[in-house]
């Protein structure tokens, strides 16, 4: 008897299960994107302008999302994975070619972000969000230039032992190679030794390397710290003597860009997505929520005011031929930084 | 001979020199960070670890967010569904495995049934991705069924061990006697081995209901559009900026699972005790 009433329980649950799926036939959208990143401000305007159900379904990495898409029968139409995995996406055949660089709202990318370098002519891709990694100073401490990495790879004589440096391989190594004047992802030994030569000299100076850095930036804990733009932003509205600062010699730049799956059951509502998000007014839903930088022109006039010049959201004009686009490099080269790396951190 | 036992105390680690001081040490690091959690989930700042004083906002937040909802009700689902299956499959296996006269290969059917304690998790979780994608992209099914039967899977064991050992502590000569009094071994079943075992049943659920309540490596691989359950949503949000709320739904997800295993307890005690 107790089993026939769970077993009915059971079906019953299996049943509801059932029934959700099949309304998944008409009028559908199936977003798949990182946690706590889309506006869902967003998806119910999408939703009442072009009469469609969304689903929206969270992943926690590339990896993630890339493992579940290369098995098939997954059901999304949308991902939205970084820049830097958009070349394994295309290479593996898994987008669906629907040339966001020709749709009609395509007028209002940002020129640096026209035809990105990880997709020449925005052939599969349209923008989401970016940021950047560089530098965060409270000017209580420094006042000198702060575009530069030299604020933890030769700190100056004021911010000596008290540079603080997160622990990330990808964006330090980024910053240190750019530093020393090689090229993104290089797996040339002269460089690479000029890299962890100047690191090495360079670790005596910092105080600790370690995440936390909105909180201890907005006390005044930490008066220097490599620091991720989002961060800064935050840390600064409760602290306005920190200020964030581009590396001139180069700074890496991270950017999630809206795809639409070969095997997508709705490929209509995912181009009209991608088309959709590119008006500067959706544009800037996108970033009032996550609190990033996209690429759409205008979009800054619909931001809330905090965000509408915000230097951390703003990319100086001089500046922004410093930043690049990060890549994934290539295993010899991964492999030399986790030596340097290993060699930094022990 | 007492004597002996009077003037000698038997050996006892509790009577080791430090023995306290280890104890102490460990339950605060156990429980310390959950505390911190707890405390922080009452933030009135947006922070979590500056306190800024007492309020309930991030669980008005948590309970006003169409996601935190959708998901805890996924959860819910798959949760009581797996612990049902898990429990009457395990029940079934549990009776097969005590109730007979040994026969061979009996070891490697307990071993069988216990699989998803010993395979690590991520092992399981992708061969189930692979298989489940070929049957998703064969039939475009895309529903629940798919986590209610992953999470029944590794729920059998948690379900079999309680209700296991609940049958072999039971005394037999009830059966016996219930047999010799002409019941037909489905009355003997149903009128004195169920009512018994009920206890072990129970727990058993409750048990696997917090292991499929819990889980995430597996759902993360084998969710569809629009099934994410409360623990890969909150993985979810942990990747970006984090807020008290997600202080706020453990502490609840934790009260829960308190609840729960407090119930598992006090019926395994009961049981234990008739």
């Amino acid at each position: 008897m107790k089993c026939k009433l769970i077993a009915s329980v059971a079906m019953s649950a299996m049943m509801i299960g059932l029934s959700a799926s099949a309304a998944l036939a008409e009028g559908q959208l199936n977003i798949f994107n990182w946690g706590n990143y889309t506006n869902p401000e967003l998806i119910k305007k999408f939703e009442e302008q072009f009469k469609v159900k969304v689903t929206l379904t969270d992943y926690d990495s590339n990896d993630t999302a890339l493992a579940k898409v290369r098995a098939g029968g997954h059901g999304y139409d949308i991902v939205v994975p970084s820049a830097s995995f958009i070349p394994i996406w295309i290479g593996e055949g898994l987008l669906l070619e629907t040339n966001p660089g020709g749709m009609e709202n395509a007028k209002n990318l940002q020129d640096n972000w026209k035809s990105p370098e990880f997709d020449p002519g925005r052939k599969y891709t349209a923008p989401w969000q970016w940021g950047t990694t560089g530098v965060a100073v409270n000017t209580g401490a420094y006042s000198g230039d702060v575009n530069t990495s030299a604020i933890f790879m030769d700190p100056p004589k004021e911010l000596e032992g008290k540079v603080n440096v997160v622990p990330e391989m990808a964006d330090i190594m980024g910053l240190a190679i750019a530093y020393v004047g090689g090229e993104p992802c290089t797996a040339d030994k002269t460089v690479l030794k000029k890299v962890r030569d100047a690191l090495v000299a360079a670790k005596p100076k910092w105080l600790s390397m370690d995440y936390g850095t909105t909180e201890k930036l907005s006390s005044g804990d930490w008066v220097a710290s490599v620091n991720w733009n989002g961060s800064t932003f935050r840390a600064r509205l409760k602290n306005d003597k920190v200020v964030y600062g581009y590396p001139k010699e180069g700074f890496p730049v991270w950017a999630d860009q809206v795809v639409v799956l070969k095997d997508a059951k709705n490929v209509d509502n995912a181009k009209a997505f991608q088309n959709f998000i590119m008006e500067p007014e959706n544009a800037a839903l996108i970033s009032a929520f996550a609190r990033y930088a996209n690429a759409i022109k205008g979009s800054a006039e619909f931001m809330p005011a905090d965000m509408k010049d915000a230097p951390e959201l703003n990319i100086p004009a001089e500046l922004v031929s410093a930043g690049y686009v990060s890549k994934t490099c290539s295993p010899e080269a991964t492999e030399l930084y986790t030596a340097i790396w290993t060699e930094l951190t022990k | 001979m007492a004597d002996d036992v009077a003037g000698k105390r038997p050996f006892s680690i509790k009577r080791q020199p430090g023995f306290g001081f280890i104890a102490a040490c460990c339950f605060v690091m156990l429980y310390a960070p959950i505390l911190i959690l707890v405390a922080y989930s009452f933030n009135a700042g947006s922070s979590i670890a500056i306190w800024e004083g007492f309020s309930w906002r991030w669980y008005e937040a948590a309970w006003q967010n169409r996601q935190v909802i959708d998901a805890s009700v996924t959860s819910l689902k798959i949760a009581v569904s797996a612990a049902a299956i898990a429990s009457c499959v395990a029940t079934m296996a549990a009776l097969a495995t005590t109730r007979t006269e040994p026969y061979r290969g009996m070891t490697a059917i307990y071993a069988a049934i216990n699989q998803p304690l010993m395979v690590p998790e991520i092992v399981t979780a992708v061969a189930l991705l692979i298989f489940f994608a070929i049957i998703k992209v064969n039939t475009g099914y895309q529903g629940l069924a798919y986590l209610i039967a992953a999470h029944s899977a590794f729920c059998i064991p948690f379900a079999y061990l309680p209700i296991r050992a609940r049958l072999e502590n039971m005394d037999l000569s009830l059966e016996r006697a219930a047999a010799d009094l002409y019941a037909s071994p489905w009355q003997a079943f149903r009128y004195v081995t169920l009512p018994l075992m009920l206890p072990g049943i129970m727990a058993g659920a409750m048990l696997a209901f917090v292991i499929s309540l819990d889980d995430v490596v597996i759902t993360e691989f084998v969710k569809s559009g629009g099934q994410d359950t409360l623990p890969t949503y909150m993985l979810g949000q942990l990747r970006r900026i984090i807020s008290p709320e997600i202080n706020a739904i453990s502490t609840v997800l934790l009260a829960i699972s308190v609840a729960v295993v407090s119930v598992f307890f006090v019926l395994s005690r009961k049981g234990g005790k008739a």
